[in-house]
């Protein structure tokens, strides 16, 4: 330290002050530490994303846009493949599971944190939590063997009376076995395993509501639903828009239960109801083992993994963009 | 008493008949009539609170005032008790202070009068309240129903920020499925003008609430909380927060109103319980001892020679 000027701070000059920060050693070191982890994840994120591209560089060179436009997988065969197919596959299991996913979750999490009493409201949240950890295989399983069978009637039903709508139009609609292994099927799998992710995040937002706004509706003779729709809801838009996000992007990466579930088909298509669908995550669990030996289908199978990553990233990106841009009143403390 | 376990903070009744017997006759005249000494408001005389000529085509509602009585009420939070054997008057058409030092009960007294009290996890009360002479704990009427006769302005402002200023002013007829015949637009600005807030908002009622100064914010409160046409309006320190000017405005909102509505209104402020109110009660708790009323009547002989030498003493700025 040196001795204090004694002359006027006014001579030192209309200038910003250069701010220097001493820190002490504890908080150097707490800061390395914690830097450092920072940079690990960006790190690990840009080894997976440096691999994959660099694995499946020569693949995607040797077939240019044809990677993109087609539909077929033959790699392991020595003939065309592409994600042209299992990519639009994807989404719409993707998508029928979070149609089904955000509103079982949006209900659920408003109970946890308004209707649902103290001592429920804690266990109920450790087994949303549970849910939320139990192996997807377990989700496949059960999915497979206890819902199909019960599932292909909805299927049926739906295409007997809602067969006018493109989604749910299935040709040869007749016997049961049409309805199996389905986008439809596969989806209200992979919705189970997206419900508790999506609850988890909403429940977080739904109960930071403000108190005093909650408390404001009440004392106007809101009811509960009053307050829900009035202060609940406006503020967890965020939330609930970054849940949906969060579980879409599990959605599109789940993989057992979906290889279990569907039966290979290569052509995208609007029906969501008949048999036959796939994924690209199911698509490289199923022909990984013919494909190690391989080196170009092998690759192919890389390549195909990197769309699916670069698609995941782009969904969790957006998310969180939401997530943190939160709600529009929140200037409004004082 | 009401054991805690009687009262679910979660419960709520949904739905209220659609047609509500008419409000009972006003309760008997005030313990404490304080005839004698009127209080001559201040009136300032900018734009904002000038007194409006008649408006022809807006209706003003005549008086809906109805008295809240508390009688012995206790109030616990699990097992600390916050309030013992409670009794207060509060007349029709008047200003009540509840004034007294900070952990005294008064904000807990005033929650109970609308049953927002219950809300706490852990809560309880005992007593009796009854707003013109109907218990509101025991008696036919939802809470819902209850809580809008008997609205309430908070400490903090609280307007909904994802709603614009207007639709902030009309959001309780909404949340209480009340039908009134006049349209939104009147209603807006009726209640804007008695909020004292209509000529600084007129040109913008479509930004959000949350756009306005803290001031403003507490106005549109106001304004919102008399929407729904209450009997009583309850006021939990709504200048705390304030500058002088918001609160002088708050203040001649609280003199209008008090023609057509009964006025609860904690406070701080010596001065201010001087200015706004009629009556008056002193809040005490003594050290792990529930807060009780020391005293009680109109506001003038309670700040100028009060029974009991510790309301003296607070009035007078001695502790608290």
């Amino acid at each position: 330290m040196t001795v204090l000027d004694a002359r006027p701070i006014a001579d030192a000059g209309d200038v910003p002050l250069r701010v220097v920060v001493r820190r002490n050693p504890a908080d150097r070191v707490y800061r390395g530490v914690a830097r450092g982890g920072g940079v690990a994840t960006l790190t690990l994120m840009g080894f997976i994303g440096g691999f994959l591209l660099l694995r499946s560089f020569h693949v995607l060179n040797a077939r240019g846009f044809a990677f993109l436009t087609e539909k077929r997988w033959l790699a392991a065969q020595n003939g065309p493949f592409g994600i042209a197919a299992v990519l639009p596959l994807t989404f719409e299991i993707a998508i029928v599971a979070i149609v089904i996913a955000v509103p079982v979750a949006t209900v659920a999490a408003l109970f946890l944190t308004e209707y649902a009493p103290r001592r429920v409201r804690r266990l109920l949240t450790s087994l949303v939590d549970l849910l939320a950890a139990v192996p997807s295989l377990i989700y496949g399983l059960w999915g497979l063997f206890y819902l199909q069978p019960h599932l292909v009637h909805v299927s049926k039903w739906l295409s007997d009376h809602l067969g006018f709508i493109p989604f749910f139009h299935v040709q040869n609609g007749t016997a049961l076995s049409a309805f199996t292994s389905s986008t439809f099927i596969a989806g209200v799998v992979v919705s189970l395993m997206v419900v508790p992710v999506c609850t988890t995040v909403m429940r977080e937002v739904f109960a930071q509501a403000p108190q005093g706004e909650k408390e404001g509706a009440l004392a106007l003779g809101a009811t509960k639903w009053g307050v829900v729709r009035t202060v609940v809801l406006p503020f967890g838009r965020g939330g609930m828009i970054g849940g949906t996000m969060l579980g879409l992007g599990r959605a599109l990466g789940e993989t057992i239960a979906v290889t279990f579930i569907i039966s290979p088909f290569f052509q995208p298509r609007a029906s969501i109801l008949a048999n036959g669908t796939h994924s690209i995550s199911a698509l490289i669990a199923l022909n990984f083992s013919e494909s190690v030996s391989n080196p170009t289908a092998r690759d192919g199978l890389i390549a195909a993994g990197l769309a699916l990553f670069v698609v995941t990233l782009g969904v969790n990106a957006i998310a969180s963009t939401i997530v943190a841009r939160s709600r529009s009143g929140a200037s409004t403390e004082i | 008493m009401t054991s805690p376990s009687e009262l679910d903070p979660f419960e709520t009744h949904t739905g209220r008949p659609r047609s509500m017997p008419a409000p009972p006759p006003p309760s008997p005249p005030p313990a404490f009539d304080n005839t004698e000494a009127a209080p001559v408001y201040a009136r300032f005389t900018d734009t904002d609170t000038m007194t409006l000529p008649p408006d022809p085509f807006i209706a003003r509602p005549a008086s809906r005032s109805a008295g809240i009585t508390a009688q012995n009420v206790s109030a616990w939070f699990g097992d600390h008790k916050v309030l013992e054997r409670v009794s207060l008057d509060m007349a029709p058409n008047r200003v009540t202070a509840l004034i007294g030092p900070s952990g005294c009960g008064k904000s807990t007294f005033l929650r109970i009068l609308n049953r927002m009290h219950e809300l706490v996890h852990g809560a309880a009360l005992a007593g009796v309240v009854e707003l013109g002479g109907t218990d509101i704990y025991r008696g036919n009427l939802p809470v819902t129903e209850t809580r809008r006769r008997i609205g309430m302005v908070f400490q903090k402002p609280n307007p909904f920020p994802t709603m614009t200023i207007a639709e902030n002013v009309v959001s309780g007829l909404k949340l209480s499925g009340m039908k009134s015949t006049r349209s939104y637009a009147e209603i807006v600005e009726d209640c804007l003008v008695q909020a004292g807030l209509w000529n600084e908002v007129r040109n913008r009622l479509a930004a959000p609430g949350g756009s306005l100064s803290g001031g403003q914010q507490q106005r549109l409160c106001i304004a919102r909380a008399l929407a729904v046409e209450p009997h009583v309006l309850l006021m939990d320190e709504p200048c705390s927060a304030l500058d002088p000017t918001s609160t002088r405005r708050i203040e001649e909102t609280i003199a209008e109103i008090c023609e057509r509505i009964t006025v609860v209104i904690v406070t701080h402020n010596m001065q201010q319980a001087q200015r706004v109110s009629q009556s008056c009660a002193f809040f005490l708790a003594g050290e792990n001892e529930p807060g009780r009323i020391v005293e009680s009547g109109p506001t003038e002989r309670l700040f100028s020679e009060p029974e009991d030498t510790r309301t003296l003493d607070y009035v007078r700025g001695r502790f608290g």
